[in-house]
């Protein structure tokens, strides 16, 4: 959920993860914007279970998506217009 | 209380050997099998060297042509392994590609290749199609493969934790953590000095990889043993991306992705340190490493690498094996700087057991006198 | 593209310490640069907001302090490198940094290393579900996005961060349903006398209590989260009584919340992989958070010209960790002969007497988030303590009866600590986990720290090359 109170938000923005169309404003990193939307299960882990943000600043790797085809950690990664994301399922890992 | 100078609070032995890597484990297999009381003594836990720190490939054809029928044996052992140590070590018989990107490079394929094939392994040679059948993923740069089936690999990381099993379960002593800081021979055969104690043995293997130099200078005898540092990277889990062994005409590269999905990547280009303390990087030489894995499998590009490691890789100038009797000894032995050593050391351990246990070994061993020379004092014999 | 900078000194780390210790050798002359992953210098506690704030008093001073940091920093001669992750340090001093966009590599014969810390979460069911995220993590989240980790949350864990987390959550208008806290009121109180020194963080400690009374948010001690559960992240959190060791008291009364989020923190672990990985000598400090360097009172390690200052040398707090960064500025400048001696010892005398006052602030602190022995014991069996590999205390318990006495035999045996998080996570607990068998850590040993500090894309680190150029070391004999 946005803190509104003494908050100007950037440009609102809109990116895609696993093809859901997601808004977001430039400021925002992509794993923020998407528990703003409710959205907290971003990958699985190696037994199937659902993975979300976890430490937020870059250690964990439990909020790692593919953006653009590169891993990056959604907790870092800024939201920009028209960034495509998707993420990491079981099915995707050996 | 014992004091630990002349006391023997650990016993007397059969055997002792000097180090629980695969060589050292697997001569102490069969020797208590054999029914001997034997004392596996290691300075870090069992299989913590470089039998637990390599590649874990476990390539038939990319082994020196001399070693081929030792290779071809060490297969079976591996077939046999998980059940023999009653633990599984994840070995997989995926079948291995050798591979060729230049003119040169094609033409020594063949060549060395072909040799192989006339010494009894099975190999066939395939075109970029045919290779990417197997291997879907191989990149344009690749002109030709050598492919054997028996080639395949295991999991290191689990070489101490099954051997410790298999060694309790023959009860066979294992003193961990705790190096031999001298050794002595006497009448009856050796002490061994430990930070814990004595080990009195009638006989003595000195099996300590890369560091063996060391221990056998104990005895004042020398081994010109240097040590390659190894370079291992490993990515995060990925999808399905090989199905075998990848290696390259030149020795440079070693591919493959293992059962959790990771791949992991070594390669030529080596680090630096020295034996005794920790390995270190070198950038350049990484940064190859990854840049040939990538020419011959682009789509290791956007993996992420999570962890590098290093280890050293005993040799002699010949960069033969060193395995058999130390000469001016009485029953003191070495076995050591076996190239591909993890593959092959379970078959060279087996070779080393039976020409202790005075059976003419099924295949010869490697003579250390070509090499050693004397430092001091002859100890007595 | 790789960029090639040298420097006299390279910081790593951009916080408190890293910040100050920029500044500070900056102000003694040398060329400095400083290299931080995150997007502007700020660390964790000055942590720069992503978007734009337009009520800066409501911030509090931690915002102002980064403000402030960041425009000294503007206004110095400090080289700021942000957006680069270091992920591979060598001796003499080389600093290999990859950004989104590229590479850098940094060279100076003086390295200061002001990494900060990670969060120690000591495991229970169900703590790997989405929704369920570091207390500290979650100040990331609010100082970075302004974004509330949940609509409704419990807060739960021990130390300091418990009251402001909660407090944020309700400025920003979420839910507390309740904070769980380790420890008990007089665990609290004792700390009071080192307090003293800093009245402006009692007040606002006090300033946030009142908060959650006004609020009526449930303030439980001598608590901790026995489970959290939900289908596809948290739905519920169940806490119940523990004693001062942490364990669950027989037939306490177990609470049940509904919540989205659980934010949950057991203290902070000092980053001590970038200098470990360069081989500096280390203590294993419980006091400190764990694995800690060996320094001299100036941040000066057991290499020479390798220095570290702040909480990545032993969890002391943001106030102690600015001035141990500008003390090791000015050992650096004195070090490479740019500032004599006296005026070294001038500039460095009003810095003691302040970090002594602030050290003793952080490790009343630390005091409240010691590891609970009772709470380690009670993971249970199936309880995941690697969750980047997925391995349960089972499996780890397992491992030890079979005979592991070392990390590096955990790790190859179970697989824990071999994610990407290599080992962050996990480790802390493992560690503990052993110390209940009896092994000091010691003996033990830290996991092993080697490059590269963070997980890093392999396009990333050939970048592009002509094959035709790779040139191939002599192979070894074939026949
Ligand atoms: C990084 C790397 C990758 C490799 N990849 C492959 C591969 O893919 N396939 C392959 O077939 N081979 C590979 N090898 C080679 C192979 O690992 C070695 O040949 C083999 O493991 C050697 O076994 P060892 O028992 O002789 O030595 P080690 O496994 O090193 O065992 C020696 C043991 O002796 C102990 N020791 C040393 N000194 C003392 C002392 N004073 N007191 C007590 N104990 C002592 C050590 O702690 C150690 O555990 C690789 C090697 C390295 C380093
Ligand atoms: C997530 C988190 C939140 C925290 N929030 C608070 C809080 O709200 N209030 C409070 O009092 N204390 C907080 N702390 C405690 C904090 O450790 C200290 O108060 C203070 O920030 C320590 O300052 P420092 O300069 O030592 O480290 P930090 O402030 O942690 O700064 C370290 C810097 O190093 C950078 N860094 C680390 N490794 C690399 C690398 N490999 N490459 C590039 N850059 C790197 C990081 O990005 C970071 O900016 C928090 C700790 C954490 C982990
Ligand atoms: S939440 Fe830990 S890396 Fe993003």
């Amino acid at each position: 959920m946005r803190i509104a109170a003494g908050v100007e938000r950037g440009p609102a923005v809109t990116f895609s993860v696993d093809g859901v169309a997601v808004a977001g404003h430039i400021g925002e990193t992509v794993g923020a914007a998407l528990l703003a939307a409710g959205w907290r299960d971003l990958r699985s882990g190696p037994g199937g279970g659902g993975r979300g943000m976890f430490c937020a600043i870059g250690v964990c790797q439990e909020c790692v998506v593919m953006a653009d085809g590169v891993v990056r950690e959604a907790c870092r990664l800024p939201v920009r217009d028209g960034l495509v994301i998707t993420t990491r399922r079981l099915r995707d890992v050996r | 209380m014992a004091r630990a100078t002349d006391a023997a609070p650990h016993g007397t032995a059969d055997v002792a050997i000097v180090g629980g890597g695969i060589m050292g484990c697997s001569v102490a297999l069969r020797l208590a099998e054999a029914g001997m009381r034997v004392v596996v003594i290691d300075r870090g836990g069992i299989g913590g060297g470089a039998s637990g720190v390599n590649a874990g490939t476990l390539s038939l054809q990319i082994k020196r042509l001399s070693l081929m029928p030792y290779a071809i044996r060490a297969a079976e052992h591996w077939a046999e392994m998980s059940a023999r140590l009653g633990a599984d070590v994840k070995f997989r018989q995926s079948g291995g590609l050798n591979l060729a990107f230049t003119e040169a490079e094609e033409a020594q394929l063949v060549t060395d290749m072909t040799a192989r094939r006339e010494a009894g392994l099975p190999i066939s040679f395939l075109d970029l199609p045919a290779a990417r059948a197997r291997e879907p993923g191989l990149s344009d740069h690749v002109r030709r493969a050598s492919f054997c089936p028996l080639d395949g690999y295991s999991n290191p990381s689990l070489t101490g934790r099954a051997f410790r099993k298999a060694l309790t379960a023959r009860g066979v002593a294992m003193i961990e953590h705790d190096p031999v800081l001298g050794i002595e021979a006497g009448d009856g055969g050796y002490t061994l000095r430990l930070q814990s104690g004595n080990v009195r043995a009638r006989r003595l293997v000195l099996a300590a990889g890369a560091w063996t130099r060391a221990s056998v200078l104990q005895l004042g005898v020398d081994l010109p043993i240097g040590a390659r540092v190894n370079q291992m990277m490993v990515t995060e889990r990925a999808p399905a991306l090989m199905n075998g062994v990848l290696g390259h005409i030149s020795g440079l590269m070693s591919l493959k992705q293992s059962d959790n999905g990771t791949i992991i990547i070594g390669g030529g280009w080596q680090g630096e340190g020295a034996v005794g303390e920790p390995g270190r990087p070198v950038m350049d030489n990484l940064t190859n490493n990854l840049r040939f894995a990538t020419l011959a499998m682009p789509a290791l590009a956007p993996l992420r690498i999570v962890r590098t490691w290093y280890g050293y890789d005993g040799f002699v100038p010949d960069f033969l094996p060193v395995v058999g009797v130390l000469p001016w000894l009485r029953e003191a032995y070495v076995i050591a700087c076996v190239r591909g050593g993890y593959t092959i050391g379970p078959c060279m351990g087996d070779l080393l057991a039976a020409s202790i246990l005075g059976e003419e070994p099924a295949l010869p061993l490697f003579d250390p006198a070509r090499v050693a020379t004397r430092v001091n004092t002859p100890v007595p014999a | 593209m790789c960029a090639d900078l040298t420097a006299d000194l390279v910081v790593l780390g951009g916080g408190p310490a890293g910040g100050h210790a920029a500044l500070a050798a900056s102000g003694a002359g040398l060329d400095v640069v400083l290299v931080d992953e995150g997007a502007a210098p700020g660390g964790q506690v000055w942590r720069a907001p992503g978007v734009a704030v337009s009520n800066h008093a409501a911030l509090g001073p931690d915002h102002r302090a980064g403000e402030a940091l960041r425009a000294a920093l503007t206004a110095s001669k400090v080289r700021v490198l942000a957006g680069h992750r270091a992920w591979l340090l060598q001796a003499g001093f080389t600093v290999h940094a990859a950004a989104a966009d590229g590479a850098a590599r940094l060279q100076a014969p003086a390295l200061l290393l002001a990494p900060g810390t990670t969060e120690r979460v000591i495991p229970f069911p169900g703590w790997t579900l989405p929704g369920v995220m570091g207390l500290a993590g979650a100040t990331a989240l609010l100082k970075g996005n302004r974004m509330l980790p949940g609509r409704k949350v419990v807060v739960a864990g021990a130390g300091p961060l418990l009251v402001a987390v909660a407090a944020s959550i309700l400025k920003g208008g979420g839910t507390v349903a309740a904070v769980v806290d380790l420890g008990s009121m007089p665990e609290w109180l004792r700390g009071v006398p080192a307090m003293l020194g800093r009245p402006d963080l009692i007040l606002r400690g006090l300033g946030w209590r009142a908060l959650l009374l006004r609020h009526g948010v449930p303030y439980l001690t001598r608590h901790a989260v026995l489970r959290a559960e939900g289908d596809n992240g948290v739905a519920s959190v169940t806490v119940a009584p523990v004693d001062g060791d942490g364990a669950f008291e027989p037939g306490g009364n177990a609470r049940r919340f509904e919540v989205d989020a659980l934010l949950v923190g057991h203290g902070l672990v000092p980053a001590s992989e970038a200098a470990r990985s360069l081989g500096a000598r280390h203590l294993h400090v419980p006091a400190l958070g764990g694995w800690v360097p060996e320094l001299d009172g100036l941040g000066r390690s057991s290499i020479a010209g390798l220095y570290i200052a702040g909480d990545g040398a032993g969890v002391r707090g943001a106030a102690a960790a600015a001035l141990a960064g500008a003390q090791a500025g000015l050992a650096v400048a004195h070090d490479l002969g740019r500032i004599d001696a006296a005026r070294h010892t001038a500039e460095q005398a009003p810095l003691a007497a302040r970090v002594a006052r602030a050290a003793r602030f952080g490790r009343a602190m630390a005091a409240l988030v010691r590891i609970r022995p009772g709470l380690i014991a009670a993971i249970p069996p199936e309880a995941t303590i690697c969750r980047c590999e997925d391995v349960t205390r089972a499996e780890i318990e397992a491992a030890f009866d079979e005979g592991a006495r070392q990390i590096g035999q955990l790790k190859a045996w179970t697989r824990c600590g071999m994610g990407p998080c290599q080992g962050r996570f996990c480790g802390p607990t493992i560690e503990a986990l052993a110390a209940q068998r009896g092994i000091a850590a010691e003996a033990f040993g830290p996991m092993v720290a080697r490059p590269p500090l963070r997980p890093m894309p392999i396009g990333t680190l050939t970048g592009d090359f002509d094959p035709a150029a790779l040139t191939l070391p002599p192979s070894l004999p074939s026949s």
